[in-house]
């Protein structure tokens, strides 16, 4: 910041660089911008189960573009996904894995495996090299037990107790790094999911809206769509958006143009039709 | 048979106007343990005879009804891998189909699919018709609806029928007993008594199969039924069948 060294307390904003800064701009260069793939989406393992969780804004650019979309995926009756990334990716990468899984569970007549839907989708990130940019939470119950793993774009996964990606990835594991802990119950698990989703909703700019949690059990599962809602529209005016549909008068003032010409014809032929 | 120049090529015609190889098909399926389906007002069943070659083979392994879509279902007559490779193929359809509309696949949609593949099979060089009749029941918008399909890659709707051995004895049987207005339970009791009626020696739950789809639209099959099937062996059918308890197909 300050080249003249350490005099005295820093109090308040240094502003040195700013004329610097002003004549880049002036000059054409571009500052730094926030496109981000603005999401916060985590899930954790609990004692009987796998909890996920998502915040519900969709972002294009700096633009709002979704204040309540579904950003968890249904995989199968166990099994279900949470995308981040670009929105159309996340939903067809898990449209077509969910189908595929379908089709295998009639042919083996059987439940199916957390594991199976986390090497059909690490496949099919693989072959697409990272330019199908979806970034996955994926988590379930099945014969072998709850299970969480995390997909990257490029086909790599993790497979862990607690996960967050998106934007808000690291707010929210700020939370789950302080407070985490095994064998936690289904309520501790969902309060601690709506505070991580919640502080990357309050702090990152690409999250916000409500926090959507889905609690997978051996069995069964709920899918709470919009669990909590802390920001409600509460800008609506009283008065209504209605205006006065005259304009007000101030001052009336009239100028006469020029006056009209008339044009008499003297003489000579009327012009041929 | 005059035919018989013509009876090895499937794409050739016969000079009667038949594909011979189609008409050997349905002599095929003609040869094969019996099934039927009977289409009520409030849903569909149907019916199988499962006969093993022997008393050694573990019968819970063999499945002759088996499920396309969580609300259609399928049993066949005729040879029986013919009728798994068309399994797999309809399934896929119905998902692709699923896929692309977001919504189940009507039965006639997936019946008319399945039918198309079947004719491909009649229209193709180096390859055989299916050994197989498929009947179709399924639950959807336009209610319970049973379908048959041919090798030849024809299908009709019916209110009830049968196919394989004993076909025209079940038919006739049918044609007396059935009603319009008949109810699921009805129609159950109905097709298990039709299945008796040509069956060779004693039957009971383990020697058939029943598949089941009603308004809710949810297919479920009978072998793996906690309560089974009471045959009294005064030849009257006890059914009692509690299909809510029976298996369905993981969604």
């Amino acid at each position: 910041m300050s080249s003249e060294g350490m005099d005295g307390p820093k109090l308040g904003f240094s502003f040195d660089l700013y004329s610097r800064n002003d004549m880049l701009t002036k000059k054409g260069l571009k500052p730094p911008g926030y496109l981000k793939t603005g999401t916060t989406i985590v899930g954790l393992i609990f004692k009987d189960g796998v909890i996920l969780g998502a915040d519900t804004r969709a972002t294009a650019g700096p633009i709002v573009a979704d204040k309540n979309c579904e950003k968890i995926h249904y995989m199968a009756p166990n099994i279900y996904c949470c995308g981040a990334g670009t929105a159309a990716d996340t939903e067809a990468v898990t449209d077509n894995i969910s189908s595929q899984l379908k089709l295998h569970r009639y042919h083996t007549g059987r439940e199916s495996r957390v594991v199976t839907a986390l090497t059909l989708l690490k496949s099919h990130l693989f072959r697409y090299q990272g330019h199908v940019s979806a970034a996955l939470v994926l988590g379930g119950v099945d014969v072998t037990g709850p299970h969480l793993h995390t997909i990257y774009p490029h086909g790599s996964t993790d497979t862990l107790p607690f996960a967050t990606m998106g934007s808000g990835s690291l707010a929210a594991m700020a939370i789950f790094e302080s407070e985490y802990r095994e064998g936690l119950t289904r309520d501790e698990g969902v309060n601690l999911v709506t505070k991580a989703i919640c502080s990357g909703i309050f702090n990152d700019l690409g999250s916000g809206s409500n926090v959507d949690i889905c609690v997978i059990e051996k069995g069964k599962k709920e899918y709470l769509r919009n669990h909590l809602t802390p920001n409600p529209r509460t800008y609506i005016s009283s008065k209504g958006y209605a205006f006065s549909k005259k304009t007000e008068v101030l001052l009336t003032k009239i100028t006469p143009l020029k006056e009209l010409v008339d044009v008499v014809q003297v003489g000579g032929d009327a012009m041929e039709e | 048979m005059g035919d018989s120049q013509y009876s090895f090529s499937l794409t050739t015609f016969s000079p009667s106007g038949k594909l011979v190889q189609i008409e050997h098909a349905l002599t095929a399926v003609g040869s094969g343990q019996t099934s039927l389906g009977i289409k009520a007002s409030n849903g569909v069943v149907i019916a199988t005879e499962k006969k093993l070659p022997s008393i050694l083979v573990d019968e819970t392994s063999v499945q002759k009804i088996q499920i396309l879509t969580p609300n259609i279902g399928v049993v066949y007559s005729g040879m029986g891998p013919d009728s798994r490779v068309l399994v797999r193929k309809s399934r896929k359809q119905a998902e692709q189909y699923n896929l692309l509309y977001k919504e189940p696949i009507p039965v006639t949609q997936l019946v008319r699919e399945t039918a198309a593949v079947m004719q491909e099979f009649t229209q193709s060089g180096g390859v055989r018709p299916f050994g197989v009749s498929l009947l179709v029941a399924g639950y959807d918008d336009k209610g319970p609806q049973l379908y048959q399909v041919d090798p030849s890659g024809s299908y009709f709707s019916w209110k009830a029928s049968a196919m394989g051995k004993n076909v025209s004895n079940a038919k006739t049987f049918l044609e007396k007993r059935y009603t319009d207005d008949m109810e699921l339970e009805d129609a159950i009791h109905t097709a298990i008594l039709t299945l008796k009626e040509g069956f060779e020696g004693q039957i009971s739950g383990k020697n058939i199969e029943i598949g089941v789809i009603e308004a809710d639209r949810t297919f479920r099959r009978s072998p793996d039924c906690s309560s089974n099937r009471r045959l009294s062996s005064r030849g009257r059918v006890a059914v009692s069948f509690s299909f809510r308890r029976c298996f369905k197909y993981p969604e």
